[in-house]
C-alpha cells in the first residue's frame, strides 16, 4: 500500500493542481505510489466523467428522477452483497467489485420493474410510484445495513459519501466503470442518439428502444454504485445532472454537449479536491470533498444560468 | 403499550412523531393529487443546508441544550426550502429546463451545499454537527414535552389553513382551470399550497428526516387513495394512517435499538426512527394496495375467483338440465378439470341444487331445475334482445349470451322482459322458460 508520506501536505490550490500534473506527466504516478489525494482525485475524475456521459443522455431523455430512484435503491443491492459476502467484508467494509456490479444491475432493473408494477396494477400515478418505491426500499436498506453492520454512522456515510475512506480498490472499480461507460457510449452512440431524440423513428428503423433504455438504466445503476462510496447516493445526482445542465446552456449539438459535460465534470472534481486540500492547508479545517465538488457545480450552474450568452437570465433580450 | 403515552421519557417521541406525521400526511394528500410527489423529494433535501445554518445561527445566542433551537432550525430549513422552490420555478419557466432535471439538479446541489456546511461544523461545532445529523434520518428519542407543544401548534396552523381554504383547495386540486375561470385567486392559493408543502416538510424532518420525509408525503396519501374516492375522506384517512405509521415506527425503532444495545453494548448501535416509520408506512401502503375493497389486488383476485366459480356452477347446472337432469361427472369435463368439477358439485350439493346418486352420478333437485331454467331464460332473453333490437345475426349471438347470462341482474331481466313483451321463443325457436321461477 501507499507510504504515509503525502506530497500534498500543506499545499495551496494552485500548487496541488501543479503537482498533480507534474507527477502525471513525469510518470511518477504509479499505482503503488499514489497519495490519498490522488486516489480521491482519480476516483472523482472517473466517476464524474462516467456520470456526465450517462447524465447527458438522461438529461435529454428527461429521466433524471429515475436516476434519483436508482441511486437510492442501490442500497438494497449493497445490503445483498453484505449478506452474501460474509464476515470478511463486514469487517473491512470493502465490497468485492464483481458482486457490486451484479447487485447494481439487479437493483436497477428491479426498481424499474417495481415502479412499472405499481403504476400498472395498482394504477398509481407514475411520480408517486417512483417516490414510494425508492423511499421504502431505501428505508429498508438503511435499517438492514444498520442491523448487519451494527454501525450507527453507516446511514450518514451512505448519503454523504466518504472520500477520505477511498482505497485502491475503489479506484479500480471507478476505472472499470469509466471504461465500461466509455465503450458502451462510443459503441452505441448512434443508437443512443436516435432512441433519445426520436424513439418512434428509431423503432421504425428496427432499433429496440426498450433494449437501449434498459442498457442506459443499467449504466446509470452501475455508475451510481461506483459513486456511492465517494460522494454518496444523493450527490451523484449532482454529478449526473449538473454538467449536462451547464453544458446545455452553451451548446446545442450532442457531441459538443457530451464533451463539454465531461469537461465540466472533470474541472469540478479537480478543483474540488484541490480546494479541499487548500482549505485544509490555509484554515486547518477539513471539508467534505464530495460536498465541495457539488458546491462548485452549484456555483458553476449559478454563474452559467446568469451569464450564458444565449440562454442566461441576464442576456440581452434582442435574440 | 400504554406506557408509550404516559412515561415522561417515551411520551414525547411518540406523541410528537404522531403529530408530525399526521401533518405531513395531511399535506401529502394535496401534493399527491397535484402530481407533485417528486417536488416534495427535492424540497425536503433542500432543507439540509438550512438545518446547518439554523443550528449555527441559533448557537450564537441560545445554549445548544434549549429545545427552541429547533424553532430556528425549522425557520432556516423553511427558508432554504422555499428558495429551492423558487430556483425550480426559475429553471423550469425562465431557462426551459425539463421538470425532472430541474428537480434533480436542485435536490442534489442544495444537498451538496448542506453536506459541505455539515462537514465544516463537524470540526468546529461538534455538538451542533451531531444535532444536525439527527435531522438526516430523524431522531425521536431526544424529544421533550416542549417539542410536543411546538409541533401541536404547527399542526394546528396547518390543519386550520386546510380547513379554512377547504373549498378553494379542493377546486384548485381537482380542476385548476375551473378555479381560474370562476375567478379564484389561483396564484395566491398556489402560494398557500407551496407554503403548506414546505411547512409539512420542515415539520417532518425532525421525525422522519431530510432524506425520507418525502415518503411521508406520498405513502399515506397513496394508501388513502386506494381506499376512497372522496377528497375529504382521503384527508382523514391519510392523516390517520400517517399517525399510525409514526406510532408503530417509533415504538419499533425504540424497541429494536434497546434490543441491539443489550446485545452489542460496546458499539452503541441504534436504529434511526425515520427509516422505520417510512418502512411501516410503506408496509401499510402495500396492505392497502392489496386489500382495498374496490381496487385491491387481492380483493380483485378473490372477486374474480368467485365469479369464475359462479360461472362454472351455472354452466354445470345448465349442462345437467340439458342432459335431462342426471349426469356423470365425467360428462362435465368441458367445464374444468376433474378437481374443479368435483368442487363445483360439492358446492351445488351444499346449495341443495343437486343430489348425489353415488358412482359419480348426480341428479338435479327441483330447486336446481328452477335455477338452471332461470339461467337458460337469461341466455335466451339476451339472444332475442340482440337479434330484435341490435340487428345482430342470430348465428352470432350465442357467445355473447353465454357470457352475460352470469352477469344479468333481476332488474335487467325484468326490463328485458317488458321490452320484448314477455316473449315465449328465442331466435332459434327454443322456448324461453317463464319468469316466475325464483
Amino acid at each position: 500500500m501507499t507510504s504515509y508520506y503525502n506530497p500534498y501536505t500543506n499545499l495551496n490550490f494552485i500548487e496541488v493542481i501543479g503537482l498533480f500534473f507534474k507527477r502525471l506527466f513525469t510518470g511518477s504516478l504509479t499505482l503503488e505510489s499514489l497519495a490519498s489525494d490522488e486516489i480521491q482525485l482519480l476516483v472523482l475524475i472517473f466517476i464524474s466523467a462516467s456520470a456526465a456521459m450517462v447524465g447527458t443522455f438522461l438529461y435529454l431523455r428527461k429521466e433524471v428522477m429515475l436516476a434519483n430512484a436508482f441511486s437510492h435503491t442501490i442500497l438494497i443491492g449493497i445490503v445483498g452483497v453484505y449478506l452474501f459476502a460474509g464476515e470478511e467484508v463486514m469487517q473491512t467494509g470493502l465490497l468485492p467489485v464483481r458482486s457490486m456490479f451484479v447487485a447494481s444491475v439487479f437493483t436497477g432493473v428491479g426498481t424499474a420493474f417495481l415502479v412499472e408494477l405499481l403504476a400498472r396494477y395498482v394504477r398509481l400515478q407514475e411520480d408517486a410510484s417512483i417516490g414510494l418505491v425508492f423511499t421504502t426500499l431505501f428505508a429498508a436498506g438503511v435499517i438492514l445495513l444498520t442491523l448487519l453492520t451494527k454501525n450507527t454512522h453507516i446511514g450518514t456515510a451512505i448519503v454523504m459519501g466518504n472520500v477520505d475512506g477511498l482505497q485502491l480498490s475503489d479506484l479500480k472499480l471507478a476505472f472499470w466503470i469509466f471504461i465500461l461507460n466509455l465503450v458502451l457510449i462510443t459503441l452505441f452512440f448512434k443508437e443512443f442518439k436516435i432512441t433519445t431524440f426520436d424513439p418512434a423513428f428509431a423503432s421504425i428503423l428496427g432499433f429496440s428502444t426498450l433494449f437501449y433504455n434498459y442498457l442506459m438504466m443499467t449504466e446509470v445503476s452501475i455508475t451510481a454504485v461506483g459513486a456511492f462510496r465517494a460522494v454518496g447516493v444523493l450527490m451523484v445526482i449532482a454529478l449526473i445532472v449538473g454538467p449536462p445542465f451547464i453544458a446545455r446552456l452553451f451548446v446545442d449539438r450532442l457531441k459538443p454537449l457530451l464533451l463539454l459535460s465531461v469537461g465540466i465534470g472533470l474541472l469540478a472534481s479537480l478543483s474540488g479536491v484541490a480546494l479541499s486540500r487548500h482549505l485544509l492547508t490555509t484554515l486547518g479545517t477539513p471539508y467534505s470533498t464530495g460536498g465541495l465538488v457539488v458546491t462548485l457545480i452549484a456555483l458553476f450552474s449559478l454563474l452559467s444560468a446568469l451569464f450564458a450568452p444565449k440562454r442566461g437570465l441576464l442576456r440581452r433580450h434582442s435574440s | 403499550m400504554m406506557h408509550y403515552f404516559t412515561d415522561p421519557l417515551l411520551r414525547a417521541p411518540t406523541i410528537a412523531s404522531m403529530l408530525i406525521c399526521l401533518t405531513t400526511a395531511l399535506i401529502g394528500v394535496l401534493v399527491f393529487l397535484r402530481k407533485e410527489s417528486l417536488l416534495g423529494e427535492s424540497l425536503s433535501h433542500a432543507t439540509y443546508p438550512g438545518v446547518g445554518l439554523g443550528l449555527l445561527f441559533s448557537s450564537l445566542f441560545i445554549s445548544s441544550e434549549s429545545s427552541f433551537m429547533s424553532v430556528f432550525v425549522l425557520l432556516f430549513a423553511g427558508v432554504t426550502s422555499l428558495f429551492a422552490l423558487f430556483c425550480i420555478r426559475v429553471l423550469q419557466k425562465r431557462l426551459r429546463v425539463p421538470a425532472d432535471a430541474s428537480l434533480g439538479l436542485v435536490l442534489a446541489l442544495f444537498f451538496g451545499i448542506g453536506v459541505t456546511i455539515a462537514s465544516r461544523m463537524q470540526f468546529t461545532h461538534t455538538t451542533l454537527y451531531r444535532q444536525g445529523q439527527l435531522y438526516l434520518y430523524g431522531q425521536t428519542a431526544t424529544m421533550t414535552d416542549e417539542h410536543i407543544l411546538i409541533y401541536a401548534v404547527l399542526l394546528l396552523v396547518v390543519a386550520l389553513t386546510v380547513f379554512l381554504f377547504y373549498k378553494e383547495l379542493l377546486t384548485l386540486t381537482m380542476d385548476p382551470q375551473f378555479a381560474d375561470t370562476i375567478g379564484m385567486k389561483t396564484s395566491l392559493l398556489n402560494g398557500i399550497v407551496a407554503f403548506l408543502t414546505v411547512g409539512a416538510i420542515i415539520i417532518g424532518i425532525r421525525s422522519v428526516g431530510v432524506v425520507l420525509v418525502s415518503a411521508m408525503l406520498i405513502a399515506p396519501a397513496a394508501s388513502a387513495r386506494a381506499l376512497t374516492q372522496s377528497f375529504k375522506q382521503m384527508l382523514l384517512i391519510a392523516s390517520l394512517l400517517g399517525a399510525l405509521a409514526a406510532l408503530i415506527g417509533t415504538i419499533l425503532s425504540l424497541e429494536l435499538s434497546y434490543t441491539l444495545y443489550a446485545l452489542f453494548p460496546e458499539e452503541k448501535p441504534s436504529i434511526p426512527a425515520g427509516p422505520m416509520i417510512v418502512l411501516v408506512s410503506g408496509g401499510i401502503s402495500l396492505l392497502c394496495f392489496a386489500f382495498s375493497p374496490t381496487t385491491g389486488l387481492v380483493t380483485r383476485a378473490i372477486r374474480s375467483f368467485k365469479f369464475r366459480t359462479k360461472r362454472r356452477e351455472e354452466n354445470c347446472l345448465k349442462a345437467i338440465w340439458k342432459k335431462g337432469g342426471t349426469v356423470k361427472t365425467s360428462d362435465l369435463i368441458d367445464f374444468g378439470t376433474h378437481r374443479q368439477i368435483f368442487r363445483v358439485m360439492r358446492l351445488l350439493k351444499r346449495e341443495g341444487w343437486v343430489k348425489p346418486l353415488g358412482h359419480g352420478e348426480y341428479k338435479l333437485t327441483s330447486d336446481g331445475t328452477k335455477r338452471a331454467k332461470h339461467i337458460v331464460r337469461l341466455h335466451r332473453l339476451w339472444e332475442l334482445y340482440l337479434v330484435e333490437y341490435l340487428g345482430i345475426g342470430k348465428e352470432r349471438v350465442h357467445c355473447s349470451a353465454a357470457e352475460i347470462e352470469h352477469i344479468l341482474t333481476p332488474d335487467v331481466e325484468r326490463q328485458l322482459n317488458t321490452l320484448l313483451h314477455n316473449p315465449k321463443l328465442d331466435p332459434h325457436h327454443q322456448p324461453i322458460p317463464s319468469g316466475d321461477l325464483l
